[in-house]
Protein backbone atom coordinates (compact mmCIF):
# COMPACT_ATOMS: atom_id res chain seq x y z
CA UNK A 1 0.00 0.00 0.00
CA UNK A 2 2.77 2.22 -0.05
CA UNK A 3 2.72 2.91 -4.07
CA UNK A 4 1.44 6.39 -4.25
CA UNK A 5 -0.69 4.33 -7.65
CA UNK A 6 -1.58 2.03 -4.85
CA UNK A 7 -3.10 4.64 -2.80
CA UNK A 8 -4.71 6.52 -5.72
CA UNK A 9 -6.44 3.57 -6.87
CA UNK A 10 -8.10 2.95 -3.52
CA UNK A 11 -9.15 6.08 -3.08
CA UNK A 12 -10.97 5.79 -6.54
CA UNK A 13 -12.33 2.87 -5.47
CA UNK A 14 -13.63 4.34 -2.17
CA UNK A 15 -14.99 7.31 -4.20
CA UNK A 16 -16.96 5.39 -6.56
CA UNK A 17 -19.93 3.97 -4.79
CA UNK A 18 -20.03 8.12 -3.51
CA UNK A 19 -20.24 9.81 -6.82
CA UNK A 20 -22.16 6.52 -8.50
CA UNK A 21 -25.19 7.11 -6.13
CA UNK A 22 -24.82 11.23 -6.27
CA UNK A 23 -25.09 10.60 -10.27
CA UNK A 24 -27.89 8.48 -9.68
CA UNK A 25 -29.79 11.13 -7.80
CA UNK A 26 -29.27 13.95 -9.49
CA UNK A 27 -29.07 12.57 -12.85
CA UNK A 28 -31.96 14.37 -14.23
CA UNK A 29 -30.25 17.60 -13.25
CA UNK A 30 -27.13 16.71 -14.70
CA UNK A 31 -28.39 15.75 -18.06
CA UNK A 32 -30.29 18.67 -18.35
CA UNK A 33 -28.07 20.69 -20.11
CA UNK A 34 -26.85 17.85 -22.87
CA UNK A 35 -30.91 17.73 -23.48
CA UNK A 36 -30.90 21.21 -23.95
CA UNK A 37 -27.84 21.16 -26.26
CA UNK A 38 -29.55 17.82 -27.66
CA UNK A 39 -32.61 20.23 -28.95
CA UNK A 40 -30.73 22.63 -30.02
CA UNK A 41 -28.94 20.07 -32.68
CA UNK A 42 -31.62 17.74 -33.22
CA UNK A 43 -34.05 21.11 -34.10
CA UNK A 44 -31.10 22.39 -36.48
CA UNK A 45 -29.83 19.21 -38.26
CA UNK A 46 -33.16 17.09 -38.37
CA UNK A 47 -35.87 19.46 -37.85
CA UNK A 48 -37.68 16.84 -40.42
CA UNK A 49 -37.14 14.19 -38.32
CA UNK A 50 -37.50 15.55 -35.00
CA UNK A 51 -41.37 17.41 -33.78
CA UNK A 52 -40.66 17.73 -30.09
CA UNK A 53 -37.67 16.57 -27.23
CA UNK A 54 -38.63 16.52 -23.47
CA UNK A 55 -36.94 14.87 -20.32
CA UNK A 56 -38.57 12.72 -17.94
CA UNK A 57 -35.87 11.99 -15.61
CA UNK A 58 -32.80 11.35 -17.48
CA UNK A 59 -34.91 9.86 -20.52
CA UNK A 60 -35.36 11.84 -23.47
CA UNK A 61 -38.16 11.13 -25.23
CA UNK A 62 -37.89 12.45 -28.91
CA UNK A 63 -41.15 12.41 -31.03
CA UNK A 64 -40.85 11.90 -34.29
CA UNK A 65 -42.45 13.19 -37.50
CA UNK A 66 -42.66 9.55 -38.86
CA UNK A 67 -45.62 7.80 -38.86
CA UNK A 68 -45.51 4.11 -37.47
CA UNK A 69 -47.11 2.45 -40.70
CA UNK A 70 -48.69 3.62 -43.63
CA UNK A 71 -52.04 3.46 -42.72
CA UNK A 72 -51.72 5.12 -39.39
CA UNK A 73 -53.41 8.60 -38.93
CA UNK A 74 -51.56 11.58 -39.57
CA UNK A 75 -51.23 12.70 -36.19
CA UNK A 76 -49.45 9.53 -34.98
CA UNK A 77 -45.72 9.38 -34.90
CA UNK A 78 -43.08 6.77 -33.90
CA UNK A 79 -41.86 7.85 -30.24
CA UNK A 80 -38.01 7.05 -29.48
CA UNK A 81 -37.04 6.71 -25.57
CA UNK A 82 -33.10 7.48 -24.60
CA UNK A 83 -31.55 6.64 -21.43
CA UNK A 84 -28.89 9.53 -21.60
CA UNK A 85 -27.37 7.30 -18.19
CA UNK A 86 -25.77 5.19 -20.94
CA UNK A 87 -24.15 7.47 -21.78
CA UNK A 88 -23.50 9.80 -18.73
CA UNK A 89 -21.74 7.12 -16.69
CA UNK A 90 -18.40 8.99 -17.16
CA UNK A 91 -19.43 11.72 -14.98
CA UNK A 92 -18.72 9.47 -11.72
CA UNK A 93 -15.84 8.01 -12.72
CA UNK A 94 -14.55 11.53 -13.94
CA UNK A 95 -15.49 13.03 -10.37
CA UNK A 96 -14.03 9.52 -8.64
CA UNK A 97 -10.50 10.57 -10.70
CA UNK A 98 -10.69 13.80 -9.71
CA UNK A 99 -11.94 13.86 -5.90
CA UNK A 100 -9.27 10.34 -5.50
CA UNK A 101 -6.43 12.88 -7.05
CA UNK A 102 -7.14 15.37 -4.58
CA UNK A 103 -5.85 18.05 -6.39
CA UNK A 104 -6.10 21.61 -5.12
CA UNK A 105 -8.84 23.26 -8.07
CA UNK A 106 -10.75 20.06 -7.87
CA UNK A 107 -14.01 22.13 -7.94
CA UNK A 108 -12.76 23.49 -10.90
CA UNK A 109 -12.24 20.23 -12.46
CA UNK A 110 -15.18 18.32 -11.90
CA UNK A 111 -16.78 21.49 -13.57
CA UNK A 112 -14.47 21.04 -16.37
CA UNK A 113 -15.38 17.54 -16.74
CA UNK A 114 -18.84 18.12 -16.42
CA UNK A 115 -18.63 20.00 -19.47
CA UNK A 116 -16.71 18.15 -21.65
CA UNK A 117 -18.94 15.01 -21.03
CA UNK A 118 -21.86 16.94 -22.00
CA UNK A 119 -21.50 17.00 -26.00
CA UNK A 120 -21.33 12.70 -25.05
CA UNK A 121 -24.02 12.54 -23.95
CA UNK A 122 -25.78 14.80 -27.02
CA UNK A 123 -23.71 11.97 -29.30
CA UNK A 124 -25.23 9.48 -27.70
CA UNK A 125 -28.49 10.50 -27.72
CA UNK A 126 -29.06 11.55 -31.19
CA UNK A 127 -26.89 8.59 -32.66
CA UNK A 128 -29.27 6.34 -30.45
CA UNK A 129 -32.44 8.17 -31.83
CA UNK A 130 -31.21 8.10 -35.50
CA UNK A 131 -30.25 4.47 -35.22
CA UNK A 132 -33.73 3.53 -33.70
CA UNK A 133 -35.44 5.44 -36.69
CA UNK A 134 -33.32 4.44 -39.78
CA UNK A 135 -32.21 1.45 -38.91
CA UNK A 136 -33.96 -0.78 -36.05
CA UNK A 137 -37.52 0.11 -36.35
CA UNK A 138 -37.45 -1.78 -39.67
CA UNK A 139 -38.24 -0.62 -43.62
CA UNK A 140 -41.17 0.69 -42.97
CA UNK A 141 -40.15 3.62 -40.45
CA UNK A 142 -36.58 3.95 -42.17
CA UNK A 143 -37.90 4.32 -45.34
CA UNK A 144 -39.76 7.54 -44.40
CA UNK A 145 -35.96 9.03 -43.17
CA UNK A 146 -34.73 9.32 -46.69
CA UNK A 147 -31.49 8.14 -45.46
CA UNK A 148 -29.19 6.29 -47.98
CA UNK A 149 -27.60 3.42 -47.26
CA UNK A 150 -24.04 5.26 -46.51
CA UNK A 151 -25.67 7.29 -44.66
CA UNK A 152 -27.04 4.69 -42.25
CA UNK A 153 -23.88 3.00 -42.02
CA UNK A 154 -22.41 6.79 -40.72
CA UNK A 155 -25.39 6.18 -38.02
CA UNK A 156 -24.09 2.66 -37.16
CA UNK A 157 -20.94 3.77 -36.49
CA UNK A 158 -21.93 6.74 -34.89
CA UNK A 159 -24.32 4.92 -32.42
CA UNK A 160 -21.23 2.34 -31.77
CA UNK A 161 -18.58 5.01 -31.32
CA UNK A 162 -21.20 7.34 -29.61
CA UNK A 163 -22.10 4.46 -26.88
CA UNK A 164 -19.15 1.55 -26.70
CA UNK A 165 -15.68 4.10 -26.80
CA UNK A 166 -16.83 8.29 -26.15
CA UNK A 167 -18.19 7.37 -22.52
CA UNK A 168 -15.73 5.70 -20.98
CA UNK A 169 -12.89 7.21 -22.83
CA UNK A 170 -13.81 11.32 -22.98
CA UNK A 171 -13.75 10.67 -18.94
CA UNK A 172 -10.42 9.30 -19.15
CA UNK A 173 -9.09 12.23 -21.44
CA UNK A 174 -10.74 14.51 -19.95
CA UNK A 175 -9.04 13.47 -16.53
CA UNK A 176 -5.22 12.81 -18.05
CA UNK A 177 -5.66 16.10 -19.31
CA UNK A 178 -6.16 18.06 -16.27
CA UNK A 179 -4.03 15.90 -14.32
CA UNK A 180 -1.21 16.81 -16.07
CA UNK A 181 0.79 17.58 -13.23
CA UNK A 182 -0.62 14.75 -10.51
CA UNK A 183 0.69 12.21 -13.64
CA UNK A 184 3.73 13.58 -13.17
CA UNK A 185 3.95 13.24 -9.54
CA UNK A 186 3.02 9.86 -9.88
CA UNK A 187 6.19 9.09 -12.53
CA UNK A 188 8.68 9.39 -9.96
CA UNK A 189 8.08 11.85 -7.34
CA UNK A 190 6.33 10.81 -3.94
CA UNK A 191 2.08 11.93 -4.58
CA UNK A 192 2.27 14.53 -1.33
CA UNK A 193 5.73 16.08 -1.81
CA UNK A 194 5.57 20.19 -2.17
CA UNK A 195 6.73 21.36 -5.51
CA UNK B 1 1.16 16.31 -25.12
CA UNK B 2 -0.87 17.30 -28.19
CA UNK B 3 1.02 15.05 -30.36
CA UNK B 4 -0.06 12.07 -27.93
CA UNK B 5 -3.72 13.07 -27.87
CA UNK B 6 -3.99 13.57 -31.42
CA UNK B 7 -2.29 10.24 -32.14
CA UNK B 8 -4.48 8.35 -29.65
CA UNK B 9 -7.39 9.64 -31.17
CA UNK B 10 -6.45 8.20 -34.67
CA UNK B 11 -5.25 5.20 -33.48
CA UNK B 12 -8.14 4.43 -31.75
CA UNK B 13 -10.74 5.52 -34.27
CA UNK B 14 -8.96 3.65 -37.08
CA UNK B 15 -8.83 0.47 -34.90
CA UNK B 16 -12.83 1.13 -33.86
CA UNK B 17 -13.40 1.41 -37.61
CA UNK B 18 -11.54 -1.91 -38.23
CA UNK B 19 -13.02 -3.91 -35.57
CA UNK B 20 -16.86 -3.07 -36.96
CA UNK B 21 -15.71 -4.25 -40.23
CA UNK B 22 -17.45 -7.81 -41.04
CA UNK B 23 -13.77 -9.53 -42.07
CA UNK B 24 -12.63 -8.38 -38.38
CA UNK B 25 -16.10 -9.42 -36.79
CA UNK B 26 -15.91 -12.95 -38.31
CA UNK B 27 -12.22 -13.71 -37.94
CA UNK B 28 -11.42 -11.98 -35.02
CA UNK B 29 -13.99 -10.52 -32.61
CA UNK B 30 -16.60 -13.84 -32.95
CA UNK B 31 -14.06 -15.92 -32.53
CA UNK B 32 -12.72 -13.86 -29.31
CA UNK B 33 -16.17 -13.30 -27.69
CA UNK B 34 -16.93 -17.31 -28.06
CA UNK B 35 -13.35 -17.89 -26.53
CA UNK B 36 -14.14 -15.34 -23.74
CA UNK B 37 -17.69 -17.04 -22.74
CA UNK B 38 -15.87 -20.91 -22.94
CA UNK B 39 -12.80 -19.66 -20.78
CA UNK B 40 -15.40 -17.96 -18.16
CA UNK B 41 -17.15 -21.28 -18.48
CA UNK B 42 -14.25 -23.15 -17.69
CA UNK B 43 -13.43 -21.05 -14.73
CA UNK B 44 -17.19 -20.93 -13.45
CA UNK B 45 -17.15 -24.98 -13.63
CA UNK B 46 -14.24 -24.96 -10.99
CA UNK B 47 -17.27 -24.45 -8.41
CA UNK B 48 -20.73 -24.33 -10.09
CA UNK B 49 -20.58 -27.18 -12.18
CA UNK B 50 -24.58 -26.54 -13.77
CA UNK B 51 -22.62 -23.78 -16.11
CA UNK B 52 -22.13 -24.41 -19.98
CA UNK B 53 -20.58 -22.43 -22.68
CA UNK B 54 -23.03 -22.06 -25.66
CA UNK B 55 -21.10 -19.88 -28.43
CA UNK B 56 -20.73 -16.25 -26.87
CA UNK B 57 -23.65 -17.61 -24.25
CA UNK B 58 -23.11 -18.75 -20.66
CA UNK B 59 -25.63 -20.25 -19.73
CA UNK B 60 -26.72 -22.36 -16.28
CA UNK B 61 -28.23 -25.51 -16.60
CA UNK B 62 -29.48 -25.45 -13.00
CA UNK B 63 -32.12 -22.36 -13.66
CA UNK B 64 -31.96 -21.42 -17.16
CA UNK B 65 -30.39 -18.31 -16.94
CA UNK B 66 -28.02 -17.13 -19.23
CA UNK B 67 -26.34 -14.29 -20.02
CA UNK B 68 -24.75 -13.54 -23.72
CA UNK B 69 -21.42 -11.46 -24.39
CA UNK B 70 -22.33 -8.77 -26.78
CA UNK B 71 -19.90 -6.09 -28.05
CA UNK B 72 -18.20 -3.74 -25.12
CA UNK B 73 -18.89 -6.81 -23.08
CA UNK B 74 -15.91 -8.62 -24.74
CA UNK B 75 -13.77 -6.23 -23.43
CA UNK B 76 -11.95 -5.89 -27.24
CA UNK B 77 -13.10 -2.23 -27.28
CA UNK B 78 -11.10 -1.34 -23.69
CA UNK B 79 -8.17 -3.29 -25.40
CA UNK B 80 -8.09 -1.02 -28.25
CA UNK B 81 -8.53 2.32 -26.22
CA UNK B 82 -5.31 0.65 -24.06
CA UNK B 83 -3.50 -0.53 -27.84
CA UNK B 84 -4.04 3.04 -29.19
CA UNK B 85 -3.06 4.81 -25.45
CA UNK B 86 0.32 2.59 -25.31
CA UNK B 87 1.44 3.23 -28.89
CA UNK B 88 0.99 6.41 -29.04
CA UNK B 89 2.43 7.58 -25.61
CA UNK B 90 7.01 8.00 -27.05
CA UNK B 91 8.49 5.38 -25.51
CA UNK B 92 10.77 2.59 -26.84
CA UNK B 93 9.51 -0.30 -28.68
CA UNK B 94 10.31 -3.05 -26.35
CA UNK B 95 8.82 -1.06 -23.76
CA UNK B 96 5.48 -1.00 -25.59
CA UNK B 97 5.63 -4.52 -26.69
CA UNK B 98 5.45 -5.40 -22.90
CA UNK B 99 2.93 -3.04 -21.95
CA UNK B 100 0.33 -4.15 -24.88
CA UNK B 101 1.26 -8.02 -23.85
CA UNK B 102 0.53 -7.19 -19.94
CA UNK B 103 -2.40 -4.62 -20.88
CA UNK B 104 -3.94 -6.67 -22.95
CA UNK B 105 -3.80 -10.09 -20.00
CA UNK B 106 -4.64 -7.35 -17.65
CA UNK B 107 -8.11 -6.21 -19.42
CA UNK B 108 -9.15 -9.08 -20.48
CA UNK B 109 -8.60 -10.85 -16.90
CA UNK B 110 -10.79 -8.31 -15.33
CA UNK B 111 -13.25 -8.86 -18.16
CA UNK B 112 -13.63 -12.11 -17.43
CA UNK B 113 -14.00 -11.53 -13.76
CA UNK B 114 -17.12 -8.92 -15.08
CA UNK B 115 -18.82 -11.94 -17.13
CA UNK B 116 -18.18 -14.57 -14.37
CA UNK B 117 -19.74 -11.59 -11.74
CA UNK B 118 -22.63 -10.90 -13.95
CA UNK B 119 -24.33 -13.68 -14.44
CA UNK B 120 -24.48 -14.70 -10.97
CA UNK B 121 -25.71 -11.37 -10.40
CA UNK B 122 -28.42 -11.75 -13.04
CA UNK B 123 -29.27 -14.86 -10.92
CA UNK B 124 -29.91 -13.06 -7.76
CA UNK B 125 -31.17 -9.86 -9.09
CA UNK B 126 -32.04 -8.42 -12.47
CA UNK B 127 -32.10 -4.64 -11.53
CA UNK B 128 -28.38 -5.15 -9.90
CA UNK B 129 -27.68 -6.79 -13.11
CA UNK B 130 -28.77 -3.76 -15.00
CA UNK B 131 -26.94 -1.54 -13.02
CA UNK B 132 -23.54 -3.70 -12.95
CA UNK B 133 -24.00 -4.49 -16.41
CA UNK B 134 -24.36 -0.58 -17.78
CA UNK B 135 -22.87 1.65 -15.39
CA UNK B 136 -20.60 0.01 -12.88
CA UNK B 137 -18.49 -2.73 -15.05
CA UNK B 138 -18.54 -0.06 -17.76
CA UNK B 139 -16.45 2.47 -15.34
CA UNK B 140 -14.84 -0.42 -13.70
CA UNK B 141 -13.21 -1.55 -16.96
CA UNK B 142 -11.97 1.70 -18.18
CA UNK B 143 -10.49 2.46 -15.08
CA UNK B 144 -8.88 -0.88 -15.78
CA UNK B 145 -7.19 0.76 -18.62
CA UNK B 146 -6.55 3.81 -17.34
CA UNK B 147 -4.37 1.89 -14.33
CA UNK B 148 -3.14 0.02 -16.58
CA UNK B 149 -1.90 2.38 -18.71
CA UNK B 150 -0.43 4.46 -15.45
CA UNK B 151 1.57 1.50 -14.16
CA UNK B 152 3.13 1.32 -17.46
CA UNK B 153 4.04 4.68 -17.65
CA UNK B 154 5.74 4.83 -13.96
CA UNK B 155 8.20 1.95 -15.31
CA UNK B 156 8.87 3.44 -18.71
CA UNK B 157 12.72 4.95 -18.32
CA UNK B 158 12.80 8.70 -17.85
CA UNK B 159 14.55 11.67 -19.64
CA UNK B 160 18.50 10.66 -20.10
CA UNK B 161 17.54 6.89 -18.76
CA UNK B 162 17.79 4.85 -21.63
CA UNK B 163 17.08 0.84 -21.34
CA UNK B 164 19.21 -1.78 -22.62
CA UNK B 165 19.66 -2.43 -26.39
CA UNK B 166 17.53 1.04 -26.68
CA UNK B 167 18.42 4.18 -28.41
CA UNK B 168 17.42 7.41 -26.47
CA UNK B 169 14.16 8.38 -26.84
CA UNK B 170 11.52 11.09 -27.39
CA UNK B 171 10.86 12.78 -24.52
CA UNK B 172 7.58 11.33 -22.50
CA UNK B 173 4.41 13.37 -23.16
CA UNK B 174 3.17 14.24 -19.55
CA UNK B 175 7.52 15.34 -18.44
CA UNK B 176 6.76 18.18 -20.63
CA UNK B 177 4.53 20.39 -18.12
CA UNK B 178 5.99 22.58 -15.81
CA UNK B 179 6.32 21.25 -11.94
CA UNK B 180 3.53 21.30 -9.70
CA UNK B 181 1.91 24.36 -8.06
Amino acid sequence: MRSPLSRFIVRVLAWLPVTFALWYVAAPLLVWPAAWLTRAIAYTAFGDLVRSIDQARATLIFTSTVRPGLAAPTAAAVTVEVNTLLYAFGMPLFAALTLAAAESRRWMILAIGYLALLPVVTWGALADFLKNIAITSGPLIASQTGFSAGQREVIAFAFQFGSLILPTVIPAIAWVMTHRTFLLRMRGQPLEAPA
Amino acid sequence: MVRFFVLFLVLQAALFGAELTPWAQAYFVVPWTNAIAAVSAWLVTVFDPNVVAMGKVLRSTANGFAVSIESGCNGVEACIVLVAAVLAFPAPWRNKLIGLFAGILAVQGLNIVRVISLFYIGQWNLKAFEWAHLYVWQALIMLDVLVVWLVWVRTLPRDGEVGPGEPPDAPAGIDTVPAAT
